[in-house]
């Protein structure tokens, strides 16, 4: 699963349940792989901790923000049952015995040095650690409820009064009225740029008649800089519609949650329409004729048993195909180009249900294929795969480590021949120093100093030499879970643990092989 | 003696305006009082509590918007007459709720504020006065800025008429009859007139008053000058005041102060031996108290503070305690009523909920004609855009009668959205189309449930002008959204002193000591004269000795901002040394002043963080702005002045002015 930011910290809960912190300030719980909720605030959570405050005999989530906020709240709803406030940024929150009165307690740090500790409350409060006029509360929640929905009733009331009125006119569109049959389109298609703008996915809204849209609010996780895109022509430039183009970063579906203002030039209301359109998948890949000759080398290969009725709607799911698209029936070939790097894409299906995918992107060819295997319901599939280029560049990782490998085992003798060189040094010198023998020893010392010199080198060179190792090693791991990714349920585990034992007994061949057909046995 | 209360919710209607309830006096002390409160669907509701319910005494119906609800009487009986005001009519109640007066005034604005005194009738508009006696016109002036509130002194007291108006240029106007006697200036646009303890103090002149920034103060008006007795200033940057009362709640027989705010504090003070104001209890309600009034209301012999808030909502701060000791009994029954309550609501709720879903299906159908026109809810938008002196910055308060759901923020001019505590809304900044050139700013706040208020600081550039909008959307059905339009104004970052430049016809002089005010006047008085084409022929005279001017004003506050920086720099090595040593018997006076001070030093630095980065952005101003006049570009000396600025001295500075 994947989260829209950099998760920040994690702590188990109950059971299969546990807890997560983003950097930009959401906090919230799992279940597995399902999220049970989330709630996302201005402020960042420093430190998140699981811990029973109601004595309920259930976890709590604790979280400790940026501003002084410190809140408790329940795993199941998210809901806050308690709550206290420091004057600065909170530092941790831990628990433990810290009184020594065989207590434990939740206790609050923060960053001036402020502790707080708090112990779990007793079974007479019921978990009700919140103040005492919870019904109060209640009364003023309920009560403003009724408000909202008497405000509604009237709101439908003046509609009507408007209606019976005298036909649309200027003053109307000042005052917001529109036609009550007013729609809002929203298409999404593929734009190829031009020299001004580069290669973008459109949205494009539009009304139904000649009201203007005033601005949009697009939010959506992931693919802006902050949760929400705005859009807001220029007032000489309102019209009834609006292109926005959307370029998300990476290959997933994102819902799109639009706001438009819409009404008249002079409007000082607008009426919000409200919508969500989901971006597909492989929004940015267009669809162009077909050229055998820009056929990518790289492909993978599998068979499935579907009709290719099936596949057509699956790519309509999934692609943004032009509305005259049609695709005959099996066999055929469809040709994509990515927006992002220009490279291409081929999909071929023949009579038999096998498919051949053409792409030197082997992310894009494993995010393909789990597409498609969730999208058909498929648990098994074995895929045949060949990605040379990709292949190549592995290579030379895995001989990378090799050589960083046998450099790290040559420093690490260096400095043991070092630090035995430092005994003999050292005793040298002491031995000067009790006998007196100035000169010795400072020159001792001197051959010291510089050892040390070469040590600390040596460090940064073996530190250096680390870094290294630790990112192809990466590089190295990438690549079996991209393999991995290729296959779906047993195939996927049997190549990535085939791969793993490849590695542990150094068979880069067996490796490639692997990673191509699937097995190791032949 | 902690002043401890408790707050008991009883009733909600409309938004209501500043000033527009009451309690009506009671036949005995600490008997319990009828509510009055008038609402902007024009209802005037009247209600007491029965049993922990409210029980209406009577209810109009609907009409114009109401802003004033005041009480009169023939003087020296129970003031228990209602009068209200709506657009431009009067209209009297009685308790019982029979209309006995409609006047219709002859104003052509609608009414914003009222005070009434037996037969005589104080009114004002947004920037006219009237006075009637009996529904006659007596008297009338035209205010020169908008008139905030209006009230006059007690006349049974004084044996004179003398009308005080608030107005929004800083000033209260003392009238007397059609004339200023004089004119009082006050340090912030007061927003809320009072008599002291209800009827002008001992010497029946005490005047209360409270500004948008916050400020309360107290003013003798003689019938010669005006004696200020005293004034709190807003440090803890509260909300402005709307609303004032005289009461004594806590006991001591001298009456107290309440006050409510429109950040939706609620305060009490009482007064120390010297009849000095001190703050003894605060509250925060969630949104604007726009009424305050002490009496008895929840329970008889249990005095409380009643407000009302913007949405309508009638609270009482009680000093009933929530929690009775008494038999097991009777928490029992306590219970059952609250349960009652909520049941009956929830009851009323199911009820609404069905018919609502009703007329949405009807909504639904009517859009599928082509004829049907949809027209959009309208709401209330509370909002106040104010510059705050202290960090130079503008804030922006919001408040609907409901939950906010989004609020977007645009500006065709550069400025900075500061960061507010109380505001919990998640904002996100979005980028701005390369285009057009109206965007440079674009964000939204997503607002957290049941937000119904939204503070947003902004800090603008001075000589930069524009207009800030917001566009607002609730959470109510169907959708809607309403666009607020502020001007970012070219010397944004002034406040109104009382010398302004004369207007000759067509000819206008400008005077400032500042040479970067004159410039930025220049720039945007070409700029606007080129738009409309009108020949403008702007002269100066540069004095030279008004830079060594400024910089001598702002010494004192950049001596100061250095100086407070430098304390704060010790302070940490300081606190070492006095945990190392033990005592701090060695240290030299000053350095034990700092570790004394030390706290209030970092929170006082903490507060103006970039104060000093403003203050040095000036002077670099003042410095490029005084050779721009001269015709000279200095741009490349600024590093310069930089330099000096750090290892600041005022003679080095000034000489390097000179010199330049």
């Amino acid at each position: 699963m994947t989260e829209t930011e950099i998760v920040t910290s994690l702590c188990p809960m109950y059971g299969s349940r546990f807890g997560y912190a983003l950097s930009n300030g959401t906090v919230g719980v799992y279940d597995k792989t399902s999220r049970y909720w989330r709630i996302k605030s201005k402020n960042h959570a420093m430190s998140i901790h699981a811990f029973d405050l109601n004595s309920d005999g259930v976890n709590e989530l604790i979280t400790g923000w940026s501003n002084g906020k410190v809140d408790a709240r329940s795993d199941r709803t998210g809901e806050v049952i308690f709550k206290d406030n420091f004057s600065s940024a909170i530092a941790g929150v831990v628990e433990g015995d810290y009184r020594m009165d065989g207590h434990i307690q939740l206790i609050c740090c923060s960053v001036d040095g402020e502790i707080r500790g708090y112990l779990p409350g007793t079974a007479e409060m019921r978990g009700n650690l919140m103040d005492t006029s919870a019904e109060q509360d209640l009364i003023r929640e309920l009560s403003q409820k009724k408000q909202n929905l008497l405000l509604e009733l009237r709101n439908y009331e003046e509609n009507a009064k408007a209606e019976l009125a005298s036909p649309l006119n200027e003053a109307d569109g000042h005052r917001g009225i529109i036609p009550a049959n007013t729609r809002l389109h929203t298409t999404l298609s593929v734009s190829l740029g031009n020299e001004t703008q580069t290669a973008h996915t459109e949205l494009r809204i539009s009304t139904s008649n000649d009201t203007i849209i005033r601005a949009v609010l697009i939010f959506a996780e992931g693919i802006f800089t902050g949760e929400s895109h705005v859009v807001h022509p220029s007032i000489h430039n309102l019209s009834s519609s609006i292109c926005i183009p959307i370029v998300p970063p990476k290959d997933v579906p994102v819902d799109l949650h639009l706001k438009a203002f819409v009404g008249y030039r002079s409007s000082t209301q607008f009426h919000v329409f409200e919508s969500t359109r989901q971006l597909p998948r492989f929004s940015m890949y267009a669809l162009t004729s077909l050229d055998p000759a820009s056929e990518p080398i790289s492909y993978v290969n599998f068979t499935i048993a579907e009709r290719a009725q099936r596949v057509v709607v699956w790519l309509g799911q999934n692609f943004l195909l032009p509305e005259d698209t049609h695709i005959q029936n099996a066999p055929f070939q469809v040709c994509f180009t990515s927006l992002r790097n220009g490279g291409h894409l081929h999909i071929k299906i023949k009579l038999s249900g096998e498919i051949t995918i053409n792409t030197d992107d082997i992310d894009l060819a494993g995010d393909i294929i789990q597409s498609m295997a969730s999208f058909f319901a498929i648990e098994d599939l074995q895929v045949e795969a060949d990605f040379p280029v990709y292949f190549e560049e592995l290579r030379k990782v895995l001989v990378k480590v090799d050589e960083y490998h046998s450099v790290h085992q040559k420093l690490s003798a260096d400095m043991a021949d070092h630090s035995n060189l430092i005994r003999s040094l050292l005793v040298g010198a002491e031995d000067a120093r009790l006998m007196r023998d100035m000169k010795t020893m400072k020159s001792r010392y001197m051959e010291l100093y510089d050892l040390n010199r070469d040590l600390l080198n040596g460090y940064k060179i073996r530190c250096n030499n680390h870094t290294e190792l630790l990112g192809n090693l990466k590089a190295v791991n990438q690549a079996i879970q991209r393999a991995g990714r290729l296959r779906v349920g047993k195939p996927k585990n049997q190549v990535i643990t085939a791969c793993r034992d490849a590695i542990r007994s150094n068979n880069i061949n067996t490796l490639f092989k692997i990673m191509r057909v699937g097995t190791a046995s032949s | 003696m902690d002043l401890i209360l408790n707050r008991m919710d009883y009733l909600q209607v409309g938004v209501t305006s500043q000033k527009t309830m009451k309690l009506i006096p009671a036949s005995r002390h600490r008997a319990t009082q009828k509510v009055v409160i008038g609402d902007h669907d024009g209802v005037v509701m009247c209600f007491g509590m029965k049993k922990g319910e409210a029980a209406a005494v009577f209810k109009t119906l609907p009409g114009p918007k109401i802003a004033r609800l005041e009480l009169g009487g023939v003087i020296n009986t129970p003031q228990e007459k209602i009068f209200i005001a709506a657009a431009s009519e009067i209209r009297g109640f009685t308790k019982r709720g029979k209309q006995f007066l409609s006047f219709e005034t002859n104003l052509t604005e609608s009414i914003k504020a009222m005070h009434i005194s037996g037969s005589d009738l104080f009114l004002s508009a947004s920037y006219i006065y009237n006075h009637y006696c009996d529904c006659k016109d007596q008297h009338y002036y035209l205010s020169g800025d908008k008139i905030n509130d209006v009230i006059c002194l007690p006349v049974e007291r004084l044996s004179r008429i003398t009308p005080v108006l608030a107005c929004q240029d800083r000033v209260l106007r003392v009238l007397q009859g059609s004339d200023v006697m004089y004119a009082v200036e006050v340090p912030g646009p007061p927003t809320v007139l009072a008599l002291h303890n209800g009827n002008g103090g001992d010497s029946g002149e005490d005047l209360l008053f409270g500004t948008s920034d916050g400020k309360l103060a107290l003013i003798q008006i003689t019938t010669s000058k005006p004696v200020r007795k005293w004034e709190i200033q807003n440090e803890k940057k509260r909300g402005g005041i709307l609303c004032i009362d005289s009461f004594d709640i806590v006991g001591d027989g001298v009456k107290d102060l309440l006050v409510g705010r429109d950040d939706g504090m609620v305060e009490v003070y009482s007064f120390d031996n010297a009849n000095e104001p001190v703050l003894r209890f605060d509250q925060m309600l969630s949104e604007s108290v726009t009424s305050i009034q002490g009496g008895c209301v929840g329970k008889d012999s249990y005095d409380e503070i009643v407000v009302s808030t913007y949405s309508g909502w009638v609270t009482g701060l009680t000093t009933e305690p929530i929690h009775k000791e008494s038999g097991p009994g009777e928490e029992l029954k306590i219970n059952q009523e609250m349960q009652n309550k909520i049941s009956s609501l929830r009851n009323e709720l199911e009820h609404l909920q069905y018919k609502v879903l009703q007329e949405r299906e009807n909504y639904q159908q009517s859009s599928q004609s082509s004829k049907a026109k949809s027209a959009v809810p309208s709401f209330g938008i509370n909002d106040k855009f104010t510059l705050n002196k202290d960090d130079a910055s503008y804030s922006l308060i919001l408040e609907v009668q409901t939950a906010i759901d989004n609020v977007l923020i645009q500006s065709d001019v550069p400025i900075d959205l500061l960061d507010v505590d109380k505001n919990s809304a998640v904002v996100s900044f979005s980028s701005c189309d390369s285009e057009s050139n109206d965007n440079f700013l674009l964000a939204t706040y997503r607002c957290q449930a049941d937000t119904t208020r939204l503070e947003l600081k902004i800090r603008s550039i001075e000589g930069q002008y524009g207009t800030l909008q917001a566009y607002v959307t609730p959470r109510i059905q169907p959708k809607t959204c309403q666009v607020r339009q502020y001007h970012i104004k070219p010397l944004s970052l002034h406040q109104r002193t009382h010398f302004i430049d004369h207007d000759r016809k067509g000819e206008g002089v400008f005077k400032s000591d500042n040479i970067s005010t004159i410039s930025i006047l220049k720039d945007v008085l070409s700029k606007e004269a080129t738009k409309r084409k009108i020949n403008l022929n702007i002269s100066y005279e540069i004095n030279e000795v008004s830079v060594k001017h400024t910089l001598k004003l702002i010494h004192p506050k950049l001596e100061y901002q250095l100086l407070l920086a430098k304390k704060v720099q010790l302070i940490d090595a300081l606190k070492e040394l006095q945990i190392h040593e033990g005592n701090t018997n060695f240290l030299i006076p000053e350095y034990h002043c700092i570790l004394e001070e030390a706290d209030h030093l970092q929170e006082e630095y903490k507060k103006q963080p970039a104060h000093l980065e403003r203050l040095y952005g000036m002077i670099t101003d003042l410095f490029i702005d005084k050779f721009k006049f001269k015709g000279t570009n200095v741009k490349t000396k600024v590093p310069l002045l930089l330099e000096i600025l750090d290892s600041y001295d005022q003679n080095a500075l000034i000489s390097f002015f000179d010199a330049a």
